[in-house]
Order: C-alpha cells, then sequence, then structure tokens
C-alpha cells in the first residue's frame, strides 16, 4: 500500500520538476492533469470501475516518461508500416520518428501533424479542443496523460472532405523502454459531412514492462463520419492503459473497432457522447487474451439527444489463466427519447482457467426509448466439435476452425483492407490448430 | 475379414444403458439397413462408431478391418474410413464449407501419406460430387449447414460422403423429412457410390428409402437390441405389422 502513495508523489515530482516552454492555457491543462491524477491516485480494488485490474509492476515501481526517441524495434518494423496508401505518423516511446512520417500531399483543409508543430500552427485549434473533452476524473492514466504528453497527432479534416486513404498513427515503444512511460495524444476535428478512417496503432517489444498511456479526442461535427481502428498489441510485459473519448454533433456517425492482443494488462476506456440528435455510434471490439494476461475494454455510451442509435458489438477469446473485462454503459438522459441503443459482449473460453466478467450497465432516464444488452460466456460447441472431428479434421484444428468462427465476424467491420489482413494473421497466430489449416483462413 | 464387426456391444448415455449388447457383421460392398421405433438406440449406436464422446462405451467391441475402433479418436476414425452422415447435421456459422471440407480432405490425405490437394483438383473433385449429388453451388459457400433447409443439410451429408469417398458410411436417417426429389437424388448419390470395396449401413424410419435403394441385410433394433434380422422382405413385414411385434418379443 505504502507503494503505491510513494509513487503517486513520484509522478507529481516528475511533473514539477520538468522545465517547459509551453503557452499558459497549455501549461493550466497539464496542471489539471496532475491535480486529478493526484485526487485519484493510482487505482486500487476499492475503485469500483477499476476492481478487476491487478497494477503489479505498474503499482510498485516508477514508469518516468521516456525523454527522447527511440530506435523502431527491428521485428516491429512491419508494424511500422502497416496498410501501405496511407498518410502516416510514427512515434517511438511517445517522440515523432520523423524519418517515418508520410504526409505529403494532403487534400486542402486537412492537417495530419505531428502535435508538437500543431501547436505553434494550430494554436487556436488545440486551444478550443485539446483536453477540453476527455474526461480525467475517473481514469488516473488519462489524467497522468494529460500531464505528461510529449508528443501526438492532430488531424483535422475540414467541412465536406472525403478522405479516400486512412490516416495512420503508429506508436511503438522502443527496446530502451523499459521501465518507461509514454503518452500519446491524438485529437481529431471532422468538419461537418468530413469523412475518413483512422487507424491508431500500439505496439512494442516482449518481455519489457514499459508503461504506454493514450488519450484520444474526437470532435465529430455535425453530419461528418469517423472510423476510428483502435489496435493494441503491445508486448507481453507492458501496460496499456487508454481512453478514447468521442462527442458527436448532430447526424454525426462514429464506428470505433477495437483489437486487444498484446500486453501484460491491456485497457481502453470508450467515452462516447451522443450530443446531437441523430448522431450514431458502432462500437466494436475483439480481444485475444493469451496466459497470463489481463484485456479491458470499458464503455460509457451517453445518449444525450433524442433519435440516436448505438450498437456495441465486444467479443472476446480466452485462453490459458487469461482475464478480461468488459464493462459497458448505456446512459440514456431525460429527454433523449426514440433512443435506440444495443449492446452484445460474447465471450469463448478456450480454457477452464480463463476468467471473464461481463458487466452491462443500463442507465435509462427517458420513456420512449428502445435498449438491449445481453452477455454470453460458453466453451467451444461439443457438438460442432464433434461434427467436425468426425469428417476427419483433428481436434486442435477442429477447435481453430470454431474459434476462428466465433471471432471472424469482427474482422468484417474493419474497414482498412490491410488492417483486416493483419487482424486475420493475429487471429491465426492465436487460435489453436496446425498451420495447414490456419492457411484455409 | 469382415469390414465392420459389432460384437455384444453395450453403450450408456448419461448414465443409462441404451444399447444391450448388439451383433453385427458386414462385409466389404454389403448394404446393411436398421429400423427401429424412436429411441430403440439407432442414433446411439452411430455415435458410438463415430466416436462421440458423450456415450460411453460399457461392454463389448467393434472391429473395423480387423482392428479395434473404439480406441481411436473420432478423426482417426474418420481418417481410417469410418463417415457418419448425420441425423442433425450441426450448423456452424462462419466457417465456410469450402474450408471446412478442404481441412477434412486434406487431414484424410495427410494420413494416407498423400500431398495436400492442390486448389484446382480441389474444385474440379468438389464440382463433380456437387453434380452426383444435385447440390447447389451456392451452398457450398456458405458457412456449414448454417441456414440449410433440413434437406439441403441432408444433401450436404451426401455430398461430403462423396467427397471423403469412406470404406464404411454410415447414414443415420438421411431420408427422414426429405421430399420425394431429393430422396431420389440422395438416393442417386449413394448408389453411384456403391462399391464392392465400401459399405452401407442405413438407418432408418421409413420402409420409402429401401424403395431406392436396395439393401443386402434389413436389422430391426427394439430397445437395444436387433430382434431380428433379414432381407429386404423383412422391411415390408415391418410396414405391415410395425414394431409391436418385436417390442413384446424384446420384453
Ligand atoms: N445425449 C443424450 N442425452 C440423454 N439421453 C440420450 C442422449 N442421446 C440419446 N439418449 C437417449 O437414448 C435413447 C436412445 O436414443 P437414440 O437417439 O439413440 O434413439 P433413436 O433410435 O435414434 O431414435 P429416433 O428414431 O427418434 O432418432 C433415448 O431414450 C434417448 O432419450
Ligand atoms: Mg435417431
Amino acid at each position: 500500500m505504502s507503494a503505491v502513495v510513494e509513487s503517486t508523489s513520484v509522478y507529481l515530482q516528475d511533473f514539477r520538476s520538468r522545465s517547459v516552454d509551453e503557452p499558459a492555457w497549455l501549461a493550466e491543462r497539464r496542471e489539471a492533469g496532475i491535480q486529478a491524477f493526484e485526487a485519484l491516485g493510482l487505482p486500487h480494488r476499492r475503485m469500483e470501475a477499476w476492481r478487476n485490474l491487478k497494477l503489479g509492476l505498474l503499482g510498485q515501481e516508477h514508469f518516468a516518461a521516456a525523454d527522447a526517441l527511440g530506435a523502431v524495434p527491428m521485428a516491429l518494423a512491419p508494424t511500422a508500416a502497416l496498410v501501405p496508401e496511407a498518410w502516416r505518423l510514427v512515434f517511438v516511446d511517445g517522440h515523432l520518428s520523423p524519418g517515418h512520417a508520410a504526409v505529403d500531399a494532403l487534400p486542402k483543409g486537412v492537417t495530419v501533424r505531428p502535435l508538437r508543430e500543431a501547436l505553434a500552427q494550430d494554436a487556436e485549434l488545440l486551444e478550443t479542443h485539446l483536453g477540453r473533452h476527455a474526461e480525467l476524473d475517473a481514469h488516473p492514466f488519462a489524467a497522468l496523460n494529460s500531464a505528461f504528453w510529449a508528443d501526438g497527432a492532430l488531424i483535422d479534416v475540414a467541412p465536406g472532405t472525403v478522405l479516400d486513404a486512412p490516416v495512420v498513427l503508429v506508436f511503438l515503444s522502443s527496446e530502451s523502454s523499459a521501465h518507461r512511460a509514454s503518452y500519446p495524444r491524438v485529437l481529431v476535428r471532422a468538419g461537418e459531412s468530413a469523412e475518413f478512417r483512422i487507424a491508431q496503432i500500439h505496439a512494442g517489444p516482449d518481455n519489457l514492462p514499459y508503461f504506454v498511456a493514450p488519450v484520444t479526442e474526437i470532435v465529430a461535427e455535425a453530419n461528418s463520419s469517423v472510423q476510428l481502428h483502435h489496435v493494441q498489441e503491445e508486448g507481453d510485459s507492458a501496460y496499456h492503459l487508454g481512453l478514447v473519448h468521442a462527442d458527436l454533433a448532430r447526424d454525426a456517425r462514429l464506428h470505433l473497432h477495437g483489437f486487444n492482443d498484446g500486453g501484460k494488462v491491456g485497457r481502453t476506456d470508450i467515452y462516447v457522447n451522443l450530443a446531437g440528435e441523430g448522431a450514431d455510434a458502432r462500437l466494436d471490439g475483439l480481444y485475444l487474451v493469451g496466459d497470463g494476461q489481463y484485456a479491458d475494454y470499458h464503455t460509457w455510451v451517453r445518449h444525450q439527444s433524442g433519435h440516436c442509435t448505438s450498437q456495441q458489438l465486444f467479443k472476446g477469446v480466452l485462453s490459458g489463466k487469461a482475464e478480461s473485462v468488459f464493462d459497458g454503459l448505456i446512459h440514456v438522459h431525460k429527454g433523449a427519447q426514440k433512443t435506440d441503443s444495443q449492446q452484445q459482449n460474447r465471450n469463448l473460453l478456450l480454457s477452464p482457467r480463463a476468467l471473464t466478467h461481463s458487466n452491462p450497465r443500463l442507465e435509462i432516464y427517458a420513456d420512449d426509448v428502445k435498449c438491449a444488452h445481453g452477455s454470453t460466456v460458453g466453451e467451444l460447441d461439443r457438438d460442432a466439435l464433434f461434427y467436425l472431428r468426425s469428417r476427419g479434421v483433428g481436434e486442435n484444428d477442429a477447435r481453430g476452425l470454431l474459434t476462428f468462427a466465433f471471432a471472424n465476424e469482427m474482422l468484417q467491420p474493419i474497414g482498412i483492407e490491410a488492417l483486416r489482413d493483419h487482424v486475420g494473421q493475429r487471429l491465426a497466430a492465436f487460435m489453436p490448430g496446425d498451420a495447414t489449416v490456419k492457411e484455409l483462413l | 475379414m469382415a469390414m465392420l464387426e459389432i460384437k455384444d456391444l453395450h453403450a450408456a448415455v448419461e448414465g443409462e444403458e441404451i444399447l444391450k449388447g448388439i451383433n453385427l457383421t458386414i462385409n466389404a460392398g454389403e448394404v446393411h439397413a436398421i429400423m427401429g421405433p424412436n429411441g430403440s438406440g439407432k442414433s446411439t449406436l452411430s455415435k458410438v462408431l463415430a466416436g462421440h464422446e458423450g456415450y460411453e462405451v460399457t461392454g463389448g467391441q467393434v472391429l473395423f478391418e480387423g482392428r479395434d475402433l473404439l480406441e481411436l479418436a473420432p478423426e482417426e476414425r474418420a481418417r481410417e474410413g469410418v463417415f457418419l452422415g448425420f441425423q442433425y447435421p450441426v450448423e456452424i456459422p462462419g466457417v465456410a464449407n469450402t474450408y471446412f471440407l478442404k481441412a477434412a480432405v486434406n487431414a484424410i490425405r495427410k494420413h494416407r501419406g498423400e500431398s495436400e490437394i492442390d486448389a484446382m483438383e480441389f474444385l474440379k473433385l468438389i464440382r463433380d460430387r456437387m453434380k452426383m449429388v444435385k447440390m447447389d453451388e451456392a451452398l457450398f459457400k456458405r458457412p456449414v449447414n448454417e441456414g440449410f433447409s433440413g434437406g439441403e443439410k441432408k444433401r450436404n451429408e451426401i455430398f461430403q460422403m462423396a467427397v471423403l469417398e469412406p470404406k464404411l458410411a454410415i447414414l443415420d436417417e438421411t431420408d427422414s423429412g426429405l421430399d420425394i426429389d431429393a430422396l431420389r437424388s440422395v438416393s442417386e448419390g449413394v448408389n453411384a457410390l456403391r462399391d464392392p470395396e465400401r459399405s452401407f449401413l442405413l438407418i432408418t424410419h421409413y420402409q420409402r428409402l429401401l424403395n431406392y435403394i436396395q439393401p443386402d441385410f434389413v436389422h430391426v433394433l427394439v430397445k437395444g437390441q436387433i430382434v431380428k434380422s433379414g432381407g429386404k422382405e423383412l422391411a415390408q413385414e415391418l410396414e405391415q405389422s410395425g414394431y409391436a411385434l418385436f417390442e413384446e418379443n424384446a420384453a
């Protein structure tokens, strides 16, 4: 317990000992971040929303912010280049890797820029939005991000602009990131009727305890459409605790697709405010959790106006001694009539030692609404396994085919083809069975 | 040597004995039909032969080509040439028929020490067998049995049998619930596959099937035992008298 108290003050000490020259508004927001963290402290079992998470090393040791650009680990060079046809920014240990950037020839009215640069060039936009959306009072690590972020990206798409290629943001950790923290920060603004896709990809080396706490804020103006693919493939000893916040104006559409296949501890909190009438949010997630891993999605979908729709579908596959949490809130404000909101969580346990928590939460203060939720936990269907085996398919391969069948549904909504293939390969690597069967898929 | 020898087979489901001493010998090239009332143990026998782990063998022996069949895993039995057509084929959403069948074909080829089937060869085989059972090609691209009608599911079973070319095909009520056209194409599929090296065990409720597939032997299964065996004429006898007579004998 004392280690927790000490580490809290360590982050404050880190904060006080920085020497920075930044605009006053930003200094204030960073200060608000560290204050929010001081008020919360590191999560513990008595914080309802953090009950199941075991901090382990993160609670015992000091993870200081990485202060320099690291090298892309050799094994992750392909990850840095994922989705070849894209505008791209790559960060290592929270700092921009200029050599990997590809943001030329952007259409008029479109900005894809490192946040550091944007501080000078898009000061007004940042002052208006950066840190004005994400809520820090329930997420200590988002609070730390607000205090410590070193760099990240601004994506700003002018009204009426449709991007035909996606924007890809890659955040890697280097081989020298042991006991280091990085705090990637992303701000997205979609102008009226703008339409585009983003992939936010996180990865790092195995066998290295590092910590990443990314925060993404999305401001979707009227009738805009934003697709965000949030990919978490951290190394097997890493802590990834992030937050995505989206504010949707009238008729705006958000499609967020999460893929969690890494980290010792991986959690993403997704906040969506359906603020304007007719807004629509679709949240999909697939988590593959192996032995000794912990995966966690928390969603907070708030219907604040009438005629909004939301659909959530999160699927998890757990093997070995894995643990997962899905905790999903649908909150319908008073007056948000004609809300149509759905939430589903399905879990497949490949091992009797795996543990999954599924916690749907409905808070409904309007009377003319349609809300449905459901959650399932199951093993592979015995009759289906027997059917496949009775045709000659080996037991492991049959388990693999059925695992694929369960998870495959979550690949289809990935709106970037190269990413869909990539996630398919990750799924194949995770599922039981031998290589020849996996090749079929 | 007989293809299949079942000797005094006893089996239980959830602790309750269902098969109470089955004896049956099937030689290569023979077609046997098993008929019996609801709940007499027909499907239980087929599941035990295919190796379903929910069915516990409590006594007796089954030899397939002289080898102990019961010690093999279900997939090993399939690779050795045993095929079970299910009474209720399982729907497997998310797995396309193509993937599944290719995996099955390759598993069997590997077992025989053959190389993997190449894409063209596979396609040719599939097309040919689909024609044989008059199966709609569109079904093949769909997930296994998902949303198939009863008749389509049964046709898919026969189609899979035709692709996998087993030595022993056990067809559990493949004729039930089929309209006459479907029954004809299913039967034509079976007849086309009849071969001196291949045996069939047809489980059926209805004498009608035997108008299309001529069995060499007919057996009557009542309360977990074969109470009578005979030729094709036994089926007609059953049609007229029903099972009541045999049930009395079994009691
Ligand atoms: N999985 C199971 N769990 C419990 N009981 C079972 C199971 N399978 C079969 N039984 C029981 O075993 C007995 C024989 O069933 P079986 O399905 O073998 O009969 P059948 O002859 O195939 O009948 P039908 O003509 O209806 O297909 C029945 O009493 C049935 O209730
Ligand atoms: Mg039956």
